[in-house]
């Protein structure tokens, strides 16, 4: 079989990013085939490096689930940015770099010259894509926000939840993992496009407020258009109903102290045949029979009563007994997964082979998320672990930025390779 | 910013078929405002998303549906019905113009009609077939039936968010759909990218429980490396309400604090300017004075590591947390938000939709974009793109198409029928 060549094979990219928006958008251009390399630093180490989860019983910078599954396939090169010779260093980078990506922010950019303005002297046909938080102008251009305020800022607090309860957002950082890198990738695509056509590069500005907040355009235009502040609505839909998570059968002591684990199924109806189907898959209760819950919209009005019965059902079936009992008869349900069940649980994940397994020189063997496209003829690849802090100074000084074994001793000496 | 039509685009040189259902609209969408032709291929009557709400004015009608409005800008439309041979037809020879074909069909749908990758493969080789369904093509559960609530449910992002006495919560507004949708688009430009190199189409495959997946954040790792299970948390990611950490009321609002966390300027500067406002009440003495200007995560392990001092200690931070709930409340949320920012505090105001479409940043920087509806005698403020590209600029090239509103431009300008012809298919129902 001849080895086929992925789709950025050839292509350099130059990761001045940290956290996740950033690092994710690198990480899926090299499971396509590009060369990536990760400046960091000692003096200023990304923060997912020190965050948990660790490897069991290990500590230190190389450990954490969170900074290696989106850092697969990376060569790291540890650069401080805040000396003359880390910067002359850095630009040597941007001169073998097709695409540079940084999620700094706009003071930071600034302050260590790697704005478009600069890198286009150094390297003219740069394509430089930026993930400030708010954007490079404007009045809340130097807000300070991290993913647990990006959440509330960007409206998704406000909207997602039990209208009873606080607005606490989605329990993670959720625009920074498919919504914002992956906005991002598709305009640096686009971009390498239009440059192999023209030779041109390009400045690509992804403000992680606007591209979060693109996810939410039907609150907006409700908003703009018709005046109404649509509110948190718990999990159901104006259009379906049923339409919600269903508790079901408790697994015993799965809990951390020995506790039961609560397991729900999600289950969704939208039309008169899927209702049928349903009641039909429940063995056709009396309740089931009332006219009060034969149309969508009786159904609607009678909703907690709904779903009151329908846990009554689900609350004696495991949730995987749920799921294809209904899916079989040709109602949407879904297992609300967890960690453990994506891993061990779910045998479509596992016979897809979506979690990869790489060995890890501190953390072991561990699983990291696959891409979330697959491109039939050109798989991508996880080629390798997330490295280490530094772990490819070495070879980085001496394939791509050309120095010798004195001038890296050098430089390390001087904390400049710090 | 206004729309800049004449601009380069990235992918001007681009044609795309939508056939696909609600989960590919917001693919095509993005490749659509970056440039490419895209033409939505509805069915006779209309595409099902043109019933979901909100509408315009609250009138029901297909011509109305703000949902997918916002999905369809920069598109074109034509009615075509693949159940009818002569739609197919139809079909096929617009695919021998295109480079890129969209779907969500349940797999195996369009290869029963000659229509999927080989057939396709058949009247233009080097096609790129763009499939985005719940679980991919092939797997135990492809055929699983799959609206946005069971890719959530099974990518594992719905078990993180809530509280822990609630059921887990959905995410608001088709999360699973949308990440599977923007993962298609990356895919899409990556597979015409690669077409360009090499002449060779294929077909990206996206599967939403696997484009969602990654938004588990650190659950799915968590299990791997520890055995131990990530769960929603509803206010705090510790179980204990930290002061400075979670959702506080204010007057008309809410406000999201994380102070006391790196990154920001410390409790200490919090408590300055409670203090300057006349509003620190006893925390401004000892003995709450310097238990408030510690807080920080270090401080709470501190805390937790000494357990016969830790009740004491939990209930003094509990009393600092009343006073800052009393200090927020007396305050709007924009100027919480500002000032606090002002002062480096980590703090974020908790958006409604209101505030996003007046957020100052938002409107200073262009982001809304203006579109007009001729038929409506309206001009709407829409969502712009995500991002900003210098030399081709993604733009809303062109307001939501009415149902069918380009057939005679493609049927008969592009593809050669006459009137009498498109009457005849319109009235047999293949279009």
């Amino acid at each position: 079989m001849t080895e086929r060549k992925l789709p950025l094979s050839g292509l350099h990219v130059a990761d001045f990013s940290w956290f996740a928006a950033g690092p994710i958008v690198t990480e899926v251009m090299g499971i396509y085939g590009a060369e990536v390399v990760r400046v960091e630093s000692e003096a200023r180490v990304d923060g997912l490096r020190t965050i948990m989860p660790f490897a069991k019983d290990k500590t230190g910078y190389n450990v954490s689930g969170w900074f290696n599954n989106y850092n697969a396939g990376k060569l790291s090169v540890t650069l401080n940015l805040n000396t003359e010779k880390g910067k002359e260093l850095a630009y040597r980078l941007v001169r073998w770099a097709d695409v540079l990506v940084s999620n700094f922010t706009p003071r930071v950019v600034e302050r260590w010259g790697l704005t478009y303005e600069e890198l286009r002297k150094v390297k003219p046909d740069i394509i430089a894509a930026y993930e400030p938080m708010q954007g490079f102008e404007g009045p809340h251009r130097d807000f300070l926000g991290f993913g647990a305020i990006l959440t509330p800022i960007t409206g998704f607090a406000h909207l997602t939840g039990f209208p009873h309860q606080p607005p606490v957002g989605m329990g993670t950082n959720y625009p920074d993992y498919v919504i914002n890198p992956i906005h991002t990738l598709t305009a640096v695509l686009a971009a390498l496009r239009y440059r192999r056509k023209t030779g041109k590069g390009q400045r690509i500005e992804l403000a992680q407020l606007d591209s979060s907040v693109s996810a939410l355009g039907p609150a907006l235009m409700d908003y703009a258009v018709n005046g109404r502040v649509q509110n948190r609505a718990g999990n159901r839909l104006p259009h379906a109903s049923p339409h919600g998570a269903f508790p079901c059968l408790p697994l015993e002591g799965a809990g951390f102290l020995g506790e039961d684990e609560d397991r729900w199924c999600a289950i969704a109806v939208f039309d008169d045949t899927q209702w049928q189907a349903l009641c039909r898959a429940m063995g056709n209760p009396a309740w089931s029979q009332d006219p009060r819950f034969a149309t969508l919209l009786s159904r609607k009005k009678h909703e907690d009563e709904l779903e009151q019965q329908i846990a009554e059902w689900t609350g004696t079936k495991t949730p995987q007994e749920v799921m294809e009992t209904l899916q079989a008869a040709g109602v949407p349900a879904g297992v609300v997964q967890n960690g453990r069940d994506v891993l061990e649980g779910d045998p479509h994940l596992k016979e897809r082979g979506y979690y990869v397994y790489l060995d890890h020189p501190e953390a072991g063997r561990t699983a990291y998320d696959g891409p979330g496209f697959r491109l039939t003829k050109t798989p991508g690849v996880l080629r390798s672990p997330a490295p280490c802090l530094g772990e490819h100074n070495e070879k980085v000084c001496k394939e791509i930025l050309g120095l010798d074994d004195e001038e890296i001793a050098e430089l390390l000496i001087e904390q400049v390779l710090y | 910013m206004p729309d800049e039509p004449d601009r380069p685009s990235a992918l001007d040189d681009i044609r795309v078929l939508d056939i696909s259902g609600e989960m590919g609209l917001y693919c095509t969408k993005l490749l659509a405002d970056l440039g490419a032709d895209v033409t939505q291929i509805e069915p006779p009557g209309g595409h099902p998303a043109r019933r979901i709400g909100p509408f315009y004015h609250d009138e029901t009608d297909a011509e109305k549906s703000l949902y997918f409005w916002n999905l369809t800008t920069s598109k074109r439309s034509i009615t075509l019905n693949l159940e009818d041979g002569d739609g197919r037809d139809l079909l096929r020879r617009l695919v021998r113009t295109a480079d890129v074909v969209v779907e969500t069909f349940p797999p195996g749908y369009l290869d029963g009609l000659g229509l999927g990758y080989e057939g396709l493969c058949r009247i233009k080789p080097d096609i790129i077939l763009t499939s985005i369904t719940g679980f991919g093509q092939w797997g135990p559960h492809a055929h699983y039936l799959a609206p946005d609530i069971v890719g959530a449910a099974m990518s594992g992002v719905m078990w993180m968010a809530g509280f822990p006495e609630d059921p887990p919560n959905l995410l608001y507004g088709q999360q699973a759909y949308l990440s599977a949708s923007i993962q298609a688009a990356a895919g899409t430009v990556m597979a015409l990218y690669h077409r360009d190199l090499t002449g060779e189409g294929q077909q990206v495959e996206v599967s939403m429980q696997e484009a969602l997946s990654i938004s588990q954040e650190t659950a799915m790792q968590t299990w791997d490396m520890r055995k131990e299970m990530r769960g929603r948390q509803g206010v705090g990611r510790l179980g204990v309400r930290v002061p400075g950490i979670g959702p506080y009321e204010c007057t008309d609002g809410w406000v999201y604090c994380f102070v006391g966390t790196p990154g920001g300027a410390p409790w200490s500067d919090l408590l300055a300017w409670m203090i300057e406002e006349g509003k620190a009440e006893d925390l401004e003495q000892e003995p709450h004075k310097s238990m408030a200007e510690n807080i920080s995560m270090p401080f709470l392990t501190s805390i937790m590591l000494e357990p016969e001092t830790a009740a004491e200690k939990l209930s003094k931070l509990a009393h600092v947390h009343e006073v800052l709930e009393r200090f927020i409340a007396s305050k709007s949320k924009w100027d919480v938000y500002q000032e606090g920012q002002s002062r480096r505090l980590l703090i974020g105001i908790v958006s409604t939709p209101e505030d996003l479409v007046r957020n100052p940043q938002l409107n200073f920087r262009g982001y809304y974009r203006e579109v007009h509806h001729p038929e409506l005698a309206d001009t709407l403020r829409y969502p712009g793109p995500p991002y900003v590209l210098s030399e081709t600029p993604a733009a809303l090239r062109r307001r939501p198409p009415l149902i069918g509103e380009h057939n005679e431009e493609v049927y008969c300008g592009e593809l050669g029928l006459t009137h009498q012809e498109l009457e005849a298919l319109d009235r047999a129902g293949a279009i």
